[in-house]
């Protein structure tokens, strides 16, 4: 389990919690909700980071990636 | 004939515009939403008897009244004013973009669900059974293709059957698992409060059960406090034995239900990615470089077209002084005032009356002009956007970006109303919208008119020309470089200030796939703004142009004067003389400066034509010598002149996007004391130097 600040670019990640009001409610409109499996496309250590969810790419802003618990989810 | 009203509803980058622009053609009303600034469009088209109204709702990823969009679309949606409305589906993204059509088949029974990309899904290799797709949702599901127009007529023919024989016999239903039990009990309590007769119930409960404040309040406005009271009862019930965020799992019950669908009715054949094209704009000093380099390089030749500048000083700096010349003549705000300056003297030499002959020439072709005069950079600016902004590279550079503007408090999105506003503030101010909290919004309203614009562009150029010893560049320069900088530093202050909780302002941003733009949406979104501009901004201008003719024409006795020395104007800024004191500037002449400024107010490029007017001169530069400036004042008066005051057309923008005389007042007050600051500093400096 980690944030999803930290995940490595390339890696897919299963969500498992998200802690915030209000803004929650867009990503789960966008399809990032507990459950769900994304794809880190881009994370440099600073910036926004970018997944790719249901198709689509989204980026998030270090501050809200902080707040997703997510966990890696090996390819097999 | 009869009417029908189709309201069309869609995720953002679905292809809703270019749907709505394909049904509509070019025979759209741009008005705003009743109590809000968001622009709602409406257009018409006519078929086989029918004449049907399209409503564009904004697009919204959802119906949770989380944004002011959100809250306009479904609170239409309930009005009832539509009869049938449509819902967009990505085909290349159905998943994730069924989410809205599914919200909105809770809520309402009349609907047609569109595919649209759908050339783009099948080079992807996906395919959809809109037949299967149509069993389970139990609406028309028409595929359409903007390039190829297919399936236009199709859906139209979709639309006129929904509405005269209904859509679905009930709302669709959700099953949303362990919140069942109390959705039903949240129904039984609703069912029996009379006021609610007509609302969708089961959706209703499900809302409220989410933790919907602005539905809550309904009820409790509706029904009393007592059911609202025993609602909130159930709802906590319900968190204590669920034990998760209760609209997190409403959400992945609609995805559920959207999986369950999709799984038997779409085909992915071949598994070909989208390309990631653009991906390059992620990396933290490229993508910055990259945006940046393409921003600039929009600007460098908008503004050459527009004025000839910066190719002009290359040129001549080269040498080639005569096509720098040449370029500077073909420049469209050349061309543009040689003409309208030709209709001028045509109007004098051919009425007889002098008080009407210079109200025509001076007053209302004047006023005509300096709205004109805008149009070919505003146009230019809008096209580009719209190109930018349609192909998918706009998001991505804003990403790029945002590594710099979260310095200063903005998001990456600021990127937008800031490059907007170097060809014109007014639709910069309305760009702020593209902001993703209020505070935000607002700290770029108040700080967007520092950014300078093409009109100030074109009077530090004038002023460059003026300048004995001191280099064009320089002042160009200056004025830019000062602007930019009061621009962050007055937004790392308020955003100090602010202090929000959030440590850097976020990013939450869809990145829709980079694709062709398409010539006929380009043009129409183009056209779309450049019509907001001279609607909002045009008549404000216009007015105030007619109103400035009579300052100067007129005497303080109000007798008729072509000596605008002897006006009201004048008179009015003799008496503010004492306004440009603080780059010395004295003497009998210093008022000039001041009328300039005064009348800079419209346009800012005024400054230059009342100039040479009241000093009698025959050219600008002419006219600066008789007033006796010296290089650094003229650098002083440059760089005031980009910061002083917004024009009167962007305080309207301010004053109609704020709605407060007192943030409108403020951004006034804010952009004096910067531009005096920021011109005595300079001022100083050069003399020190």
């Amino acid at each position: 389990m980690l944030t999803l600040d930290l995940a490595k670019p390339g890696s897919k990640v299963r969500i498992v919690n998200i802690d915030g009001k209000g803004w929650v409610q867009r990503l789960y409109q966008m399809g990032l909700l507990p459950g769900s499996i994304a794809e880190v496309v881009a994370n440099y250590g600073v910036g926004p980071i970018v997944l790719r969810v249901m198709g689509s790419e989204v980026a998030l802003g270090r501050g809200i990636a902080r707040r997703i618990v997510v966990e890696e989810v090996k390819e097999g | 004939m009869k009417q029908i009203t189709v309201a069309i509803a869609g995720q953002p980058n679905v292809g809703k515009s270019t749907l709505f622009n394909l049904l509509t053609g070019s025979r759209v009303l741009v008005a705003n939403w009743p109590g809000v600034t968001v622009e709602k469009h409406e257009g018409f088209t006519e078929y086989k008897g029918y004449r049907i109204r399209f409503v564009d709702l904004p697009g919204v990823y959802g119906l949770s009244a989380l944004t002011l969009e959100e809250r306009i679309s479904r609170s239409y949606i309930l009005s009832g004013e539509a009869d049938v409305l449509v819902a967009l589906v990505d085909s290349t993204i159905p998943e994730r973009t069924l989410y809205l059509p599914v919200q909105i088949l809770e809520m309402f029974k009349k609907v047609v669900i569109v595919f649209t990309k759908y050339d783009l899904a099948h080079k992807l290799g996906l395919h959809v059974n809109l037949q299967h797709l149509e069993k389970r949702l139990g609406v028309p599901v028409v595929a359409v293709s903007a390039r190829s127009g297919l399936g236009v007529s199709f859906l139209l023919d979709k639309i006129i059957e929904v509405a005269e024989h209904g859509g679905r016999g009930d709302y669709l239903r959700v099953d949303y698992g362990e919140l069942e039990p109390f959705i039903n009990s949240i129904e039984s309590k609703l069912s029996g409060c009379g006021a609610l007769a007509g609302y969708p119930l089961r959706w209703l409960s499900v809302r409220l059960l989410e933790g919907d404040a602005e539905l809550a309040r309904v009820v409790s406005e509706k029904c009393g406090s007592k059911i609202y009271e025993e609602v909130e009862e159930i709802r906590g019930e319900a968190k204590r034995v669920v034990g998760s965020d209760l609209a997190a799992v409403a959400s992945s019950k609609r995805f559920a239900f959207i999986t369950s669908i999709t799984s038997e009715s779409i085909v992915r054949l071949r598994l070909q990615q989208p390309t990631r094209s653009g991906s390059i704009f992620y990396h933290p000093l490229v993508g910055p470089a990259l945006s940046i380099l393409i921003v600039l390089s929009i600007f460098i030749l908008a503004f050459i077209i527009n004025t000839g500048f910066p190719l002009n000083v290359i040129l001549s700096a080269l040498g080639y002084r005569e096509l720098a010349e040449e370029v500077e003549a073909l420049s469209l705000s050349n061309l543009m005032s040689t003409s309208l300056g030709w209709l001028q003297e045509l109007a004098r030499s051919h009425i007889a009356n002098p008080v009407l002959a210079s109200f025509i020439s001076d007053g209302v072709i004047g006023g005509v002009a300096s709205i004109l005069i805008f149009l070919p950079l505003i146009f230019m600016v809008m096209l580009i956007l719209s190109i930018v902004e349609d192909t998918g590279l706009l998001p991505r550079m804003a990403v790029g970006v945002s590594t710099l503007t979260s310095r200063i408090g903005l998001s990456g999105n600021a990127l937008f109303p800031i490059t907007i506003s170097m060809g014109c503030n007014v639709p910069g101010v309305f760009g702020a919208r593209a902001s993703l909290s209020s505070g935000e919004r607002l700290r770029q309203i108040l700080t967007l008119p520092l950014i300078p614009c093409q009109a100030r562009l074109i009077v530090l150029l004038a002023l460059a020309t003026a300048l004995k010893t001191l280099g064009g560049w320089l002042l160009v320069f200056l004025g830019y470089l000062t602007a930019f900088a009061s621009f962050a530093v007055l937004n790392y202050i308020f955003y100090k200030l602010s202090r929000e909780k959030e440590p850097v302002p976020e990013m939450l941003l869809e990145i829709p796939a980079l694709h062709r733009p398409l010539g006929r949406v380009v043009w129409w979104m183009t056209w779309n703004n450049v019509k907001h501009f001279i609607a909002k901004a045009g008549t404000i201008i216009f007015a105030s142009s007619i109103i400035i003719w009579a300052l100067v024409s007129l005497t303080p006795g109000l007798t008729y004067t072509e000596d605008a020395s002897a006006s009201i104007a004048a008179s009015l800024s003799r008496f503010l003389a004492p306004a440009v004191y603080p780059f010395q500037i004295t003497g009998g002449k210093a008022w000039i400066i001041v009328f300039g400024l005064l009348m800079g107010l419209i346009a800012k490029e005024v400054f230059i034509s009342s100039v040479i007017t009241v000093s009698g001169s025959p050219s600008f530069t002419d006219a600066i010598s008789s007033i006796g400036l010296s290089d650094p004042q003229i650098v002083a008066v440059g760089v005031f002149i980009t910061l002083y005051m917004p024009c009167l057309a962007t305080i309207s923008a301010i004053y109609s996007e704020t709605r407060s005389l007192k943030l409108t007042l403020l951004s006034i007050v804010l952009s004096i004391t910067v531009a005096y600051a920021a011109s005595t500093a300079i001022y100083y400096l050069i003399l020190v130097l």
